[in-house]
């Protein structure tokens, strides 16, 4: 299996000229159908030429035809083609299926994902003939009884006869391809910069490439957004949080060229950035501090020091560690050479962090595979899990050999501390409560199953019960004791590291052919032998973080532009393979790309270069002609009018009413439950399985798979938070009872501040009218009186019942409903927000807090 | 002008319409709040009273469709996971008699659930099922369903959008834009869901995509009972409503300045509907999710179980005008253990959706009301992967089940047929574009005419195929 077509060096396959490949039937159908290709298959070898032929006869030149020819394949076969194929098979076509084009002559001799759909004078051979004769029930087309007449099925027979004579140009285009012929799969290039008409608009490279592409449109950009527009914008973006009135003031009145460029730096290297870009990385690590679905006498579900793994992330973008070790020590920290400081194992816990699926191996492993392949490669790699990729050029062979890395790692018992632990009295004190809950979790299986044959079952139930109470009580401890080390979430290879059998149809006891550990195919080098290196991570973490990897670079370029933009070149940050849409810019994609590897994969500088140009800096106004040719601003001629994230707009509320809380680090908080922690959302707890309702409808990033781009939804519980939570009425009032607020006394100085905290800018007229007549008609008391008086809880209940909530062994339902009970007790007691109060929250409420432009 | 080419002009959203002139802003935005006239402020053009303006502007007020229909309302109960068809709606003898053989595929799983005829119309259903079973004559059982691709997730969202990989608005989401919602109170489309995480496929499968955001989804969990607890600060705990409401004028008097700034955006549109829903669902909500205002006995015919819950929720929003309610009762995907699993899920929503169609027909609501039933895709014949001793089985996209009741639907009939093993659908095929396709048109659409004009082009749930599948349809 070594010798399949893969081994072939690209040089080569580029050189390639067509031929006819001599596959049975069955082998060329189930390339059509993009299955089989590298699984087991004999024959495989031979399709080497079809496969990568697409650049070769490109560069054949086309034979002169005969008028004759011309004029069959202008009025027979162009008719059939446009009207019964293109919908879905050109290069016009929404989506191009199956990766078949017939609008070329190449894209039918290539064929779809791989097979050639025309041999030139064989009919047997040419799959197009045999999906319209419909004689294969998978394979029918054109599909749900859009069959073609019997004399367009025997035209185009006659046709193959005839040696498919085709007068069309080459429709070969630089930038989307099927197969392996895709985009994503050829090395990043440096392009010229394009020439622009308009020299004076943007100088970096950045804008000419993008103003470039708007011009060739007959359209151009913006001029740059006001300061305090563009202020706001950067601190959002950088750091998740707005401007201070005096940081506004202080931009305003700097008027020296390198203004915006000393804001860039200084977010940049703010402590609040690592807390916003790791927050958006998280996202990409599926990260929470439980464990999902566990077998509970095996493994309590909590992770206790998840933590650990989101304060490295943090700090990793605070020291703007280069991005490429950033993913080696994501992957094989444990592999590293550390010397002393082994702070960065912390960093397995992207790998570790996931759901336990039960403990069923295959899911976990399976977990682990989608994450770093969706997470680095953009590529969704666990389709391959049961059969080959449908669309991309990924086979079942690729997962495997991802597989045999994953199944040789495994999570230690006994994690390692991340520091070397001092012996205090605290630390003494855990060690010995520690050891009250000692439990061997291979004893407690063996105990397990000797009782699983005993016809009582009590005696099991009870041994389960008390498992449950053990492995509880030493999580309990690890979680809040303090003299419980830190520690990292490792994994570690396995003492005999194992390559994996091929599952047939992804069934555990359905085995093929042993598949030896390696990188998936279509991006590893031509002659790269298999991973031997303990269980092979280290050697795959630096194939995926390797200069020589065509799409990583782009990967996390695509993910950071979208942070800042709204929108990345590629809509689908995880996906960038056969079924993403183009990049919008791909020359520039490329480009930051290179540079980015050429200057040492680091993030800051890539911001650097992003936010300092033209485009990042234009305003959000919209040209009514613009918006008609181009709605989703796809080629970037305004900047995009954004909403705020759960973490920022919460985070910004807090900031303004003076009560952020800056600490950095350390265990999880609920950010929940009052009195409310005004820590950074991103220290917030995160329950797998039960996520926050407010978390969940502000469109928090799924937990259970990457998530590169979060849903922006709109829904009356986001708007009845802004009305009715405690925390937006509470930060209001702080807000106005700020020492400096209640120091003023003109009540338009009140209303130009209140503006000025929350939108960075002064009151206009009309607004100060608005605000001047809410204040002044509103009454002094008010309340909602059908929750207002009754009965005060004592506060002993009061804490009897908040122990009985927060206690672990509490059914979740009751839990839920003890919590209700101290809500509505609070609430019957809050005091009424006063004129100024309200009117502070109403400007928490606009659309004008919420979005950024 | 006959009433569908009405409709279509209606219905053909053009860019202009998001970015519009001062005087159409004034006209939408500017009017019913506060005591000062922005009018005056922003440049004096009299306007007509607030109240009628913003009635005949609001996206939710209800519109006929194109013909008149008996369909009101849908229920979607979606069985995610993908149950087993031939153990539930689609008995297979054939493969019974080839058990434990070989057979295309695998090794044949006979179903181990008996079937027997049931109601006037004698259609077998399984005995999993035995309440669902009673009202069988009000059941039109789609034993010819298939879609595209077997992976839950893409699955999923295709079912509910009628897409595998783009966004696109969700069936909910087409009906509410085509038909708004008799009740102004609530949002028109919700999707109950009981527990704390999304379905797979998350918000996309209540997206609007490219609709405007008022016909999104809205999710609410039911998990919780109390309506508090469903929909976490719907009270008010620091302002009288007259109060809150001269509050929230002044913040849509600011939004209304701030989105004509940015010459207006789709998105602080619907949020501004948002806040609207939301102050008026603090009071219509407290009523409509509370279920200790119904009678013992009707809590008790639904059970007191979260989906007896979920469907007494759903009978309640659709007695109240909401247009669309999706209900999630997954948990389907049974690769192993399925004789002991499967049956324990049908019993979950047996009671509870046999109990849902009791009620509406009591209540005289099954008939302009649309119920669905089904899950993303089926399961295979055969025996699935590492369950051998106790097995299940792997996923199925050739055949499945869905059941339809109510709205139009003609009852006690079976429609389609799969192989004779059931691993494909082979008679009278209905793709999950024809479901679609044939909802729409029971709510009186036609599906090729429903249409929304984005980026150039008029979308429709249906893309380019969908039939409507006639031989359910009264």
């Amino acid at each position: 299996m070594e010798t399949t077509d893969m081994a072939a060096p690209l040089e080569k396959r580029e050189g390639t000229n067509i031929e006819q490949p001599t596959l049975n039937a069955e082998g060329r159908l189930r390339r059509w159908l993009g299955v089989g290709r590298w699984a087991l298959n004999v024959g495989c070898f031979l399709a080497v030429t079809s496969v990568f032929a697409g650049s070769a006869i490109a560069a054949e030149p086309t034979t002169t035809l005969t008028k004759a020819q011309s004029d069959f394949f202008e009025q027979k076969v162009r008719p059939i083609l446009e009207t019964k194929c293109y919908k879905c098979h050109s290069h016009s076509a929404e989506k191009i299926k199956g990766g078949l084009v017939l609008d070329s002559r190449e894209g039918g001799l290539r064929g779809g994902n791989t097979a050639p759909a025309v041999v030139p004078g064989n009919v047997a051979e040419s799959l197009l003939i045999k999906a319209i004769s419909y004689t294969d029930p998978d394979l029918e087309m054109p599909p749900k009884g859009e069959k073609l007449s019997a004399g367009q099925i025997a035209d185009l027979t006659q046709w193959i006869k005839m040696g498919a004579p085709d007068p069309r140009e080459s429709t070969a285009k630089k930038y989307g391809g099927a197969g392996r012929a895709h985009w994503a799969f050829q090395k990043p290039k440096l392009s010229e910069i394009p020439a622009v008409k308009d020299e004076l608009w943007g100088q970096t490279p950045i804008d000419r490439f993008v103003l470039a592409k708007l011009e060739e449109n007959g359209m151009a950009p913006n001029p740059r957004a006001d300061k305090r527009t563009l202020l706001r914008r950067a601190y959002f973006d950088v750091i998740g949080l707005p401007p201070t009135p005096e940081q506004v003031d202080a931009f305003v009145k700097d008027e020296s060229p390198d203004a915006f460029a000393k804001v860039v730096d200084e977010l940049l290297a703010s402590p609040r950035y690592g807390e916003r870009w790791g927050r958006h990385w998280l996202d990409v690590a599926r990260y929470a501090d439980t464990k999902g679905e566990v077998r509970r006498q095996q493994e309590d579900p909590r992770y206790p020091f998840a933590w650990t793994y989101r304060d490295y992330v943090i700090d990793a973008f605070n020291k703007d560690k280069p991005f490429d070790r950033f993913i080696i020590e994501q992957i094989a920290a444990d592999r590293l050479n550390l010397g002393t400081d082994k702070s960065a194992l912390a960093a397995l816990g992207f790998l570790t962090l996931g759901n336990h699926f039960n403990g069923m191996v295959p899911d976990i492993v399976a977990d682990r595979i989608d994450l770093v392949t969706k997470g680095f490669l953009g590529l969704t790699v666990t389709c391959a899990r049961c059969h080959d990729h449908k669309f991309d050029p990924i086979s079942q062979k690729d997962y495997y050999a991802l597989y045999g890395i994953f199944s040789s790692s495994y999570e230690p018992d006994k994690l390692p501390a991340l520091k070397p632990i001092a012996n205090t009295a605290e630390y003494q004190d855990y060690l010995k409560k520690a050891a009250e809950f000692e439990v061997d979790p291979k004893e407690m299986r063996r105990k397990l199953q000797a009782l699983r044959k005993d016809p009582d079952p009590t005696k099991r139930r009870e041994l389960q019960r008390e498992q449950q109470r053990q492995l509880r009580g030493a999580t309990d401890l690890e979680i809040n004791h303090p003299g419980a080390p830190a520690r990292a979430n490792v994994l570690v290879d396995s003492a005999k590291p194992k390559d994996s059998p091929l599952f047939i149809r992804g069934e555990a006891k359905n085995l093929g052919a042993v598949v030896p550990r390696s990188f998936i195919n279509v991006l590893a080098g031509p002659n790269d032998p298999p991973y031997r290196n303990g269980s092979g991570r280290l050697e795959l973490a630096r194939d995926i973080a390797s200069k020589n990897n065509p799409i990583t670079a782009r990967v996390i370029v695509n993910r950071v532009w979208q942070e800042h933009f709204g929108e990345g070149f590629v809509p689908t940050p995880d996906d960038l393979g056969n079924q993403s849409e183009k990049p919008s810019h791909p020359e520039l994609l490329d480009y930051l790309a290179v540079k980015f590897m050429q200057k040492g994969w680091s993030l800051k500088k890539l911001h650097r270069e992003i936010m300092l140009s033209a485009v990042y800096q234009q305003s959000s106004a919209v040209n009514g002609k613009f918006a008609v040719i181009d709605p989703q601003n796809r080629l970037l001629w305004r900047a995009n009018l954004r909403r705020l994230d759960f973490e920022a707009l919460r985070d910004s509320i807090l900031a303004i009413a003076g009560t952020l809380d800056a600490t950095m680090g350390g265990k999880p908080v609920d950010l929940g439950a009052e009195p409310y922690v005004t820590r950074r959302a991103v220290y917030g707890y995160v329950d797998r399985r039960n996520l926050s309702e407010v978390m969940t409808q502000f469109d928090f990033a799924n937990p259970d798979s990457p998530t590169g781009r979060r849903h922006v939804t709109i829904v009356p519980q986001q708007t009845l938070f802004m009305m009715n939570s405690p925390l937006v009425a509470e930060q209001a009032r702080k807000l106005v009872n700020k020492d400096e607020f209640v120091g003023l006394t003109g009540e338009e100085d009140r209303v130009n501040a209140l503006f000025r905290q929350i939108f960075q800018r002064p009151a206009s007229r009309l607004e100060m009218e608005l605000a001047l007549q809410f204040v002044a008609v509103t009454p002094e008391k008010d309340s909602a009186p059908e929750l207002a008086g009754g009965r005060r809880m004592p506060p002993v209940q009061r804490s009897r019942l908040e122990a009985r909530m927060k206690d672990s062994g509490t059914p979740p339902q009751l839990q839920q409903r003890i919590k209700q009970q101290l809500q509505d007790e609070q609430t019957r007691h809050r005091a009424p927000l006063g004129a100024w109060e309200k009117l502070a929250q109403a400007l928490f409420e606009t659309n004008e807090a919420s979005f950024i432009n | 002008m006959n009433p569908s080419e009405k409709y279509a002009c209606e219905h053909c959203a053009k860019t202009e319409d998001f970015f519009l002139t001062r005087r159409q802003f004034l006209h939408r935005f500017g009017m019913g709040f506060g005591a000062l006239s922005l009018a005056t402020v922003l440049g004096g053009d009299s306007l007509v009273s607030g109240a009628s303006v913003m009635e005949s502007t609001h996206p939710l007020r209800p519109h006929a469709p194109h013909f008149p229909a008996k369909a009101k309302a849908v229920i979607h109960v979606f069985a995610q996971g993908a149950p087993s068809h031939v153990d539930t709606w689609d008995p297979k003898p054939e493969l019974t008699r080839m058990d434990g053989q070989t057979i295309p595929g695998g090794i044949a799983m006979g179903s181990p659930f008996k079937f027997q005829k049931m109601g006037k119309s004698g259609i077998e259903v399984s005995e999993v099922f035995p309440e669902l079973g009673q009202h069988v004559d009000d059941l039109a059982v789609i034993r010819s369903m298939w879609t595209d691709i077997p992976a839950h997730d893409v699955a999923t969202v295709m079912m509910n959008t009628g897409s595998t990989r783009l966004a696109r608005p969700s069936l909910g989401s087409w009906t509410v834009y085509g038909l708004g919602s008799e009740n102004q109170n609530l949002p028109g489309f919700i999707s109950l869901r009981s527990g704390g995480g999304l379905p797979v496929g998350g918000t996309a499968n209540w997206q609007a995509a490219f609709l405007p955001g008022a016909f999104q989804g809205t999710s609410i969990n039911t998990q919780a009972g109390t309506v508090a607890g469903m929909i976490q600060n719907i009270r008010n705990q620091y302002s009288s409503p007259k109060e809150q409401r001269r509050q929230l004028d002044l913040v849509q008097q600011l939004n209304a300045m701030h989105a004509q700034n940015l010459q207006k955006d789709a998105a602080l549109e619907a949020r501004l509907e948002a806040y609207e829903i939301a102050f008026r669902m603090q009071t219509e909500a407290t009523d409509a999710f509370d279920l200790s205002k119904e009678p013992q006995s009707v809590r008790d015919l639904y059970g007191n179980t979260p989906q007896g819950k979920q469907m007494l929720l759903a009978r309640r929003l659709v007695e109240r005008g909401v247009r669309f309610v999706q209900v999630w009762a997954g948990g389907w995907d049974h690769h192993q253990d399925l004789e002991v699993r499967l049956p324990e899920k049908a019993k979950e929503i047996d009671k509870p959706l046999a109990a849902l169609l009791t009620d509406l027909k009591q209540r005289g609501l099954l008939d302009s009301t649309v119920v669905i039933w089904g899950g993303e895709f089926g399961r295979k014949p055969t025996k699935d992967r590492n369950g051998n001793d106790n097995p299940g089985r792997d996923h199925n996209n050739n055949a499945f089940s869905t059941l339809m009741a109510g709205g139009g639907v003609k009852g006690g009939i079976t429609y389609g047929a799969t192989d004779d093993f059931g691993s494909k659908a082979v008679e009278d095929k209905v793709h999950v574009h024809d479901l679609h396709a044939t909802v729409l048109r029971l709510l009186g659409f036609d599906h090729t005419k429903l249409t929304y004009r984005y980026n150039g082009r008029d979308f429709r749930l249906t893309d380019v195929s969908g039939e409507v599948v006639k031989g359910i349809i009264a």
